[in-house]
């Protein structure tokens, strides 16, 4: 157990200071959902001047939905990581050690977990200041919801991100898939308009979208003044919860083994 | 198992779905020895060794290293290096020594001191702050010997670790790996080398061992010499007139060479002259090697063609 740990600390520490190496990928990881803020929020807050939002401007509500966005893109560049272990023959060293397979993932998955969390909270901090959000909670209480809202989120990203990874085999394969989920699951899941008041079929795609409860709890903490949201925060936090224990549980029960030649 | 014993494998059975990789596998292996495990591709040398490291469990049979089955618990008794490279070219070599010490259970001080000692040793000090992709082919190869033998493994395992290395750093990687008194276990399709270095070796073919020994014991039952003979033309014809006369063993035949091993090269040459006048470019005689005691024993690519049509 303590082996285990030391070497699921060491994968962690080893994936964060990889990042280093590759600063322009954090750089633009917060950079590119700031632009689309500015650009998609101003645009459409000045052109479309839509009317049904519960409060504030376009620009605002759409943090929350960038938020996620965030999570979703930092957890796909994580399991980079992954591929780029396989492919160096890494892999085949850390499954040759007493660590469990198990751990090999968990470790590389927690490092994902904090890059996400890293970028998609400072996406939430510098939009902040230049949005109208209502803090509803207060500002702190709010910012603590947002933060355990993130960290559930990349938990469940980067637990289905790396259990994916170890299961297909090329990296092209691994990121078409996760294009194909992931975008269609960001549009209907509030992060670009309401979900209240859709038409039936999209409000229940919407109730059993992951990201749709992310979007929910963020705006609850950050965006909008008396409001309970679409689910509301317990309902929320008990959907991403239960979802990062099943896709722990279940995703990493077994991972496929390497043969001796690593492929 | 006896003490003095490093592994022991029996009536292994391993399938990689239809096709049967080791069958009815019977090996011991001395504790304290370097063994070689030789044979064709597809032999089960790879399947072999991926047991010992326990990346996969036999399906059949009985394995043990040290007296324990294939588990997490032993591969912290075993290092290994594997025939391409696993290593990340971006980190540093203190880097990956740190993390893989952390994965075998060391901690971050002995990890540092063992790793320090060990890459003084390979000839890698002073280049530990360097990006892997930036040291040659054959630091990268003694770096992954440094890092098989971090966490003081009592059984090495090494897979092809020289391909690719030149003379001297092969002599050099296998001066320091007998320095470390570890049992240890080479799959190669080298045999000059494991005739260098191994104290025993096993011949496999299709999945089970066909002979075991020290190179010398197995040299011991061929033919006394081995002559190479080089043909002006085609010489794939001339093989199996040569197995019909009397004194002549194995007969391995290439485009414009053939090498038998014979009782006595003295009288086996002037004959050969005379059957074949103007025909042969060139003749050496060489004492049996490991070569000629391995086709001998697991037979040529050709063999065992002949072998299933029959």
């Amino acid at each position: 157990m303590r082996a285990n740990l030391t070497a699921c600390l060491a994968l962690f520490e080893r994936d964060l200071s990889a990042i280093r190496r590759s600063r322009s990928q954090v750089y633009s990881s917060v950079l590119t959902p700031l632009l689309l803020l500015i650009f998609l929020g101003t645009g459409v807050s000045r052109g479309l001047q839509p009317s049904s939002l519960p409060a504030g401007n376009f620009t605002a509500y759409l943090v929350p939905g960038v938020v996620v966005m965030t999570a979703v893109f930092a957890a796909t560049f994580a399991s980079a990581s992954y591929y780029r272990d396989r492919d160096s023959g890494v892999l085949r060293m850390l499954l040759s050690s007493p660590a469990s397979s198990r751990t090999v993932l968990l470790g590389k998955s927690m490092a994902g977990v904090t890059l996400g969390t890293v970028q998609a909270f400072a996406v939430l901090v510098i939009a902040a200041p230049f949005v109208d959000f209502e803090w509803q909670h207060g500002v702190f209480t709010g910012l603590l919801l947002s933060v355990a809202t993130i960290v559930l989120l990349n938990l469940v990203l980067a637990g289905v991100a790396q259990a994916l990874a170890s299961r297909i085999e090329t990296m092209q394969g691994f990121h078409l898939l996760m294009n194909l989920v992931l975008f269609p699951l960001l549009f209907f899941s509030g992060a670009f308009f309401p979900v209240e008041n859709l038409p039936v079929w999209l409000e229940v795609l919407a109730r059993i979208n992951p990201l749709s409860y992310a979007v929910d709890a963020l705006l609850l903490a950050a965006y909008a003044d008396s409001s309970t949201g679409f689910f509301g925060l317990t309902i929320d936090f008990a959907v991403l919860g239960g979802l990062a224990i099943v896709v722990y549980a279940l995703g990493f029960a077994r991972m496929p083994r390497l043969t001796w030649s690593g492929k | 198992m006896t003490d003095s014993t490093a592994v022991s494998a029996r009536d292994v059975v391993h399938r990689y779905g239809d096709r049967l990789a080791l069958a009815h596998f019977d090996l011991d292996v001395p504790a304290g020895r370097v063994f070689g495990i030789l044979g064709p591709n597809g032999s089960g040398k790879t399947t072999f060794v991926s047991l010992l490291a326990a990346m996969q469990q036999p399906q059949e049979g009985t394995l043990e290293v040290f007296g324990l089955p294939p588990s997490a618990a032993l591969r912290a008794r075993v290092g290994t290096v594997f025939q391409e490279n696993a290593l990340d070219p971006l980190m540093t070599p203190s880097e990956h020594l740190a993390l893989a010490g952390r994965m075998f259970g060391l901690d971050r001080s002995t990890a540092r001191s063992r790793a320090a000692s060990l890459l003084d040793q390979f000839g890698l000090g002073g280049r530990e702050r360097e990006r892997i992709g930036s040291l040659s082919g054959g630091m990268r190869r003694r770096l992954e010997m440094t890092r098989a033998l971090l966490h003081k493994p009592e059984l090495l395992l090494l897979d092809e670790p020289t391909t690719g290395v030149d003379a001297d750093e092969r002599a050099l990687l296998w001066e320091q790996l007998r320095d470390q008194g570890t049992t240890i276990i080479l799959a190669t399709n080298d045999l000059a080398e494991a005739d260098h270095v191994c104290d025993d070796v096993a011949f496999l073919r299709e999945g089970h061992v066909v002979a075991v020994g020290s190179p010398a014991a197995l040299k011991e039952g061929l033919r006394r010499d081995s002559v190479r003979i080089g043909w002006a033309g085609d010489a794939r014809a001339t093989g199996d007139e040569l197995r019909s006369w009397l004194g002549v063993g194995t007969v391995v035949e290439r485009d414009r060479e053939v090498i038998v091993t014979v009782d006595d090269a003295s009288s086996f040459v002037p004959h050969l002259f005379a059957r074949w006048p103007g025909a042969i470019r060139a003749v050496a005689v060489e004492p049996a090697s490991l070569e000629d005691a391995y086709f001998h024993h697991v037979g040529r690519r050709g063999d065992a063609a002949a072998r299933e049509d029959r």
